[in-house]
């Protein structure tokens, strides 16, 4: 069509007709801002025999860290715009990804297979992009993609656990619609502040009830009394006899909690949301009650960390959780003790960071860095280092002193070597060192080690739109030789505005169903009927009509099979082809033949006779895959013969069956009075009177017959002759008269002998059957009688054989419609066929003397 | 590509006589248009429409069928694995109302035993043009236990409603009769006045 017209042949169609800058700028429109498209390679999917172009495109993602192969295929080309493009396959380049190539291919198409973890193998066939180039830029893009994984790995071995490809979920298993949502997120997400209260003690092994004091001057000193409570203990009890009796750590745990729900800020409801504890670990998250119903998908999951790695006197444990539209993660973590001990704090943290997971669709899958909002705090127990030779800083007061202590923090001076807490930040410490405390005094350590004071607690924190509003440590709480800490955050949550949310879903939902139904494959034809104008018995009409791919893809398409008559079209007709492809913008002819011959004839009759109104010859139903179904009406007007018709169709006729049009027949067909204009049809009458007449000139004929054999050439002559009446000299030889005459005896639907076809077969004498034969309608019995004298009369002159005879006639006259066929069917037509043929005395014939009779007077 | 990007699909099918609209009904709730130009539909077509009804995400896929006679006996093997049918009559046109029996008559013998039925008299905005009054769309409606409403895809009256609520009948059905409340109900039309308000939001 014309809007086809301007694009250029399917075949031709490649990324090079488009500047590639172009290409790489829609490609690019497709990821989110902080994912880079990096090199775009066309390549040709196969998929079995079919191949499908596409486009590889190796995306990387700043916040994932990671790079992928995304394999896209084009509803369009060349590419208007980024909706041409349809995401086929995700690739992460992860450990399992291979990309192999196949050398056996020839130089300028050279396969390779992409695989990744869960699928089969995707095979690509290699496409250049610019020819002249061939496999250089195959090379090229697999140096690409060799650099990418060493960008990933740094040369050391690969762990899947560091590798972030989740942003890739993006482009996979979570639909189109959740695609544009994502994208269209800026338009119905709105901020809302929230705070967060962070709080880390390490109380030392002492149960709360030592605790006679409120932890008020703790847990509710902040201004605004505080949404989240993240509430992390350290020491609960640590002693092995306690580790090891979990009833009552557990009541430990459960009293520290009724606890500290005892001492929060005043005049809000707060629940419990979770806790979670390792041995002497604990971290307890409580929310305001109203909070609560925003709050989903809470797990909890503890990694073990102290003596042997793994006995859990030393770890972390986190709750993890969602909050309207944003995931929090709080971490509390003891981390391993001493001075010396930097290298196994890092090395804590480094295990409990990597391998804590949180359960995701059945699979611990989240990890803490798959978090919006991540809060780590806890008794990590790095030291201030006693620069050598300087004294050990005395009792401590203010803030400069604190300064000048933290210079020579551990975590500090490790986080600055990106040796731990990569990207978390702490906010300025102000307060004094919170560890080593004479229980019940603000005195450092007068014991025997004289530890030198330390920050041990600490709260940091990962993550967009956090605040913080206060960081402190409380003095005024002595019951441990550690003292409190708390951080109070004000967070920005990400958080669904409904109504605006449902008014994007509805547009994004309507945007993707249209693009889906824009893309519909779509063909069209340039005549929905096929008409054949006037057909008349045993001569073919072709016609032609064409299909034209107006969409921009390839479209498959072929004729649907029909439950009646369980094919793609009516027995008379032929369509060639029945299926195949077609490019975009190409079209293809397609071939109907009409032929109501010997074997259809009878079909196409029944047809009309059953349809009320005018019949149309069939209607054949073009399907598209994936698209719609057209109709196509195959009609045309048949020219009614005589052959085909019954025997009492054909007495009904008072003047030449080629001058009734078809709406005429029908009514004959459909009559069923006994009502008829002569005793037997004319057409048999002037055959087998021609025939009667050759007499002595009819050597060869009746000596086989074949309904599926071809007619003779003269047989539309004959035809005609017959469906004129004319009194011309009869136009074909006794060969064709003797077709002619078995096949107006064949063609009806109803055999001769019908409806007696059994009780003839069973009847032993010629009187028996006879007695059937004056059962038959008019018409029948006289046709039957005439032809028997007529066949006595030449077996008698020598003009055939009686064996052959019997044979043809009786498969032919007892015809059976039913399929109970016995084996010795045949033999028992052509027995019953004898009876009446054999010579026998002129007196006993029926119907008189001979054929002379012109008996056909109307 | 990314594959499921809804939780059910309903295979809906349009019927009725020639000329009363179902592809325009069609065409109204899937692209939001109109347009009086006739062309009749020579085949099976379909569209798809994601709507969303109590949080889940439904798409439907609506087949529009040839409404001309001399395909009747085509269309009928098309009735096989519709969830959801859609009997259109114009009711400026006193044929089509009277062959919603025959119709009726077709479904019963080709479609699925438990397809949801609605009759749609289309055209209601052309008042002056009538001839089937609301009455005798609602009566013979109640007679086979069928949802009804007259619709108007010309003026977008009921459109949305109507297929939302053949829908919502289906999904009734489909998570297990919770529908208690509501037993075999006959919807006959609310009129008009609360079409944009109640019903419109789940299909916006």
């Amino acid at each position: 069509m014309e809007r086809g017209s301007s694009y250029p042949n399917a075949a031709d169609t490649s990324a090079a007709a488009v500047p590639e800058e172009t290409t790489l700028s829609i490609v690019q429109q497709r990821f989110k801002a902080d994912e880079t498209v990096h090199l775009i390679f066309e390549a040709y999917q196969i998929k079995g025999r079919e191949h499908f172009e596409g486009l590889l495109t190796l995306v990387s993602s700043s916040s994932g860290g990671t790079y992928a192969i995304i394999s896209f295929s084009l509803l369009r080309t060349p590419l208007t715009g980024s909706n041409d493009l349809k995401i086929n396959k995700v690739f992460p380049i992860n450990t399992s990804f291979k990309l192999t190539t196949d050398n056996k291919g020839s130089k300028t198409e050279q396969q390779f297979e992409l695989c990744t973890d869960d699928d089969r193998p995707s095979q690509y066939c290699y496409h250049p992009i610019r020819t002249e180039l061939g496999s250089d830029e195959f090379n090229e893009f697999c140096a690409e993609i060799d650099s990418c994984k060493r960008t990933m790995w740094d040369g050391g071995s690969p762990s899947e656990a560091v590798l972030n490809f989740r942003w890739l979920d993006d482009y996979r298993e979570i639909g189109e619609v959740k695609q544009e949502l994502k994208k269209r997120e800026s338009e119905y997400i709105v901020y809302k502040d929230i705070v967060i209260y962070c709080a880390t003690w390490n109380v030392n092994n002492r149960p709360c009830w030592d605790n006679k004091n409120t932890l008020r001057p703790w847990l509710a000193c902040g201004e605004k009394a505080p949404d989240i409570y993240a509430i992390g203990l350290q020491e609960l009890e640590t002693t092995a006899k306690a580790m090891l009796n979990g009833n009552q750590m557990q009541m430990y745990a459960t009293q520290w909690v009724r606890k500290i729900l005892e001492n929060l800020h005043n005049g809000v409801e707060y629940e419990e949301l979770q806790s979670v504890r390792l041995y002497g670990i604990m971290l307890i998250i409580i929310v305001r009650k109203q909070l609560r119903q925003h709050i989903v998908r809470c797990r909890v999951n503890s990694v073990a960390r102290g003596v042997f790695k793994t006995l859990g006197n030393k770890g972390g444990v986190a709750v993890s959780f969602q909050l309207n539209e944003a995931n929090i993660c709080f971490v509390n973590s003891h981390l391993a003790a001493h001075m010396g001990n930097v290298a196994e704090r890092n090395d804590d943290y480094k295990a409990i960071d990597m391998s804590m997971r949180f359960e995701e669709n059945g699979l611990q899958l989240r990890t803490i860095n798959d978090h919006d909002h991540i809060f780590w705090l806890g008794d990590l127990n790095y030291r201030i280092q006693e620069p050598i030779g300087q004294q050990r800083p005395g009792p401590m007061s203010d803030a400069q002193t604190f300064e000048l202590m933290l210079q020579f923090d551990q975590l500090r001076m490790e986080m600055s070597y990106d040796r731990c807490f990569k990207g978390y930040t702490e906010g300025e410490i102000k307060f004094a060192p919170t560890y080593k405390y004479d229980v019940g005094t603000d005195t450092y350590d007068t014991g025997e080690k004289q530890r030198a004071p330390a920050y041990c607690d600490r709260v940091l924190w990962k993550g967009k739109r956090i605040e913080q509003l206060e960081y402190n440590g409380v003095m005024e709480i002595r019951e441990s030789d550690h003292k409190p800490v708390y951080a109070i955050f004000r967070v920005k949550i990400k958080t669904r505005d409904d109504y605006k949310y449902k008014m994007v879903l509805s547009e994004v939902l309507k945007a993707v169903d249209k693009r889906e139904n824009d893309s519909q494959p779509q063909i069209i034809t340039d005549r929905p009927i096929i008409e054949f104008g006037l057909v008349r018995f045993n001569e073919p009409v072709i016609r032609d009509f064409n299909v034209y791919n107006d969409c921009s893809q390839q479209v498959d398409f072929k004729f649907k099979v029909k439950d009646l008559p369980n094919d793609i079209c009516e027995k008379w007709l032929h369509v060639d082809p029945r299926s195949d492809s077609l490019m975009i913008d190409s079209a293809r002819s397609i071939r109907v033949r009409m032929l109501a011959d010997a074997n259809s004839v009878t079909g196409l009759l029944k047809k009309i006779c059953s349809t009320s109104d005018r019949c149309d010859f069939d209607i054949l139903i073009l399907h598209v895959r994936s698209g719609r179904d057209i109709f196509i009406t195959v009609t045309g007007e048949y020219q009614p013969s005589c052959f085909g018709l019954s025997m009492e169709t054909m007495c009904r006729t008072e003047r030449p069956i080629g001058e009734y049009t078809l709406t005429e027949i029908k009514e004959l067909m459909l009559d069923v009075t006994p009502m008829y204009r002569v005793p037997m049809p004319r057409e048999y009458f002037l055959l087998i009177d021609y025939l009667h007449k050759q007499s002595g000139q009819l050597k060869g004929i009746f000596q086989s017959y074949d309904r599926c054999q071809p007619l003779s050439s003269q047989f539309n002559a004959v035809r005609d002759w017959l469906d004129t009446w004319s009194d011309d000299k009869f136009p074909g030889t006794p060969q064709t008269a003797a077709e002619a005459l078995l096949l107006l005896l064949d063609l009806p639907e109803q055999a001769l002998l019908e409806p007696f076809v059994d009780d003839l077969l069973a009847t032993r004498s010629k009187a028996d059957a006879e007695r059937y034969i004056d059962l038959l309608s008019e018409p029948k019995r006289n046709v039957f009688k005439h032809l028997c004298l007529f066949l006595c009369e030449g077996i008698e002159r020598g003009d055939y054989d009686a064996n052959n005879i019997a044979t043809i006639f009786g498969r032919v006259l007892l015809r059976s419609s039913k399929c109970n066929v016995t084996i010795d069917y045949h033999s028992r037509c052509s027995e019953f066929m004898q009876r009446f043929i054999r010579i026998e005395n002129p007196d006993t014939v029926v119907g008189g003397n001979g054929l002379s009779s012109a008996s056909l007077q109307t | 590509m990314a594959k499921k990007t809804y939780d059910l699909l309903f295979k809906l099918l349009l019927i009725g006589d020639s000329g009363v609209g179902k592809t325009c009904i069609l065409f109204r709730f899937s692209d939001d248009a109109f347009t009086s130009t006739f062309i009749s539909t020579i085949g099976i077509d379909f569209k798809i429409k994601t709507v969303e009804l109590r949080g889940k995400k439904i798409k439907l896929q609506i087949w529009d069928t040839a409404g001309q006679e001399r395909f009747h006996t085509i269309t009928t093997s098309y009735y096989r694995g519709a969830m959801g049918i859609m009997l259109v009559y114009d009711i400026t046109n006193e044929k089509s109302f009277e062959n919603i029996v025959k119709w009726l008559r077709n479904i019963d013998e080709h479609a699925n035993e438990d397809v949801e039925k609605m009759i749609l008299g289309n055209k209601c905005d052309m008042s002056d043009k009538r001839v089937v009054s609301k009455e005798r769309g609602e009566a013979i409606a109640r007679e086979h236990s069928i949802r009804f409403m007259e619709t108007s895809a010309k003026s977008n009256i009921n459109i949305d409603r109507a297929f939302c609520e053949l829908a919502e009948a289906i999904l009734d059905k489909t998570s297990g009769r919770e529908s208690a409340e509501n037993p075999e109900r006959v919807v006959i039309d609310r009129g008009n006045s609360d079409k944009a308000t109640s019903y419109s939001k789940c299909c916006a």
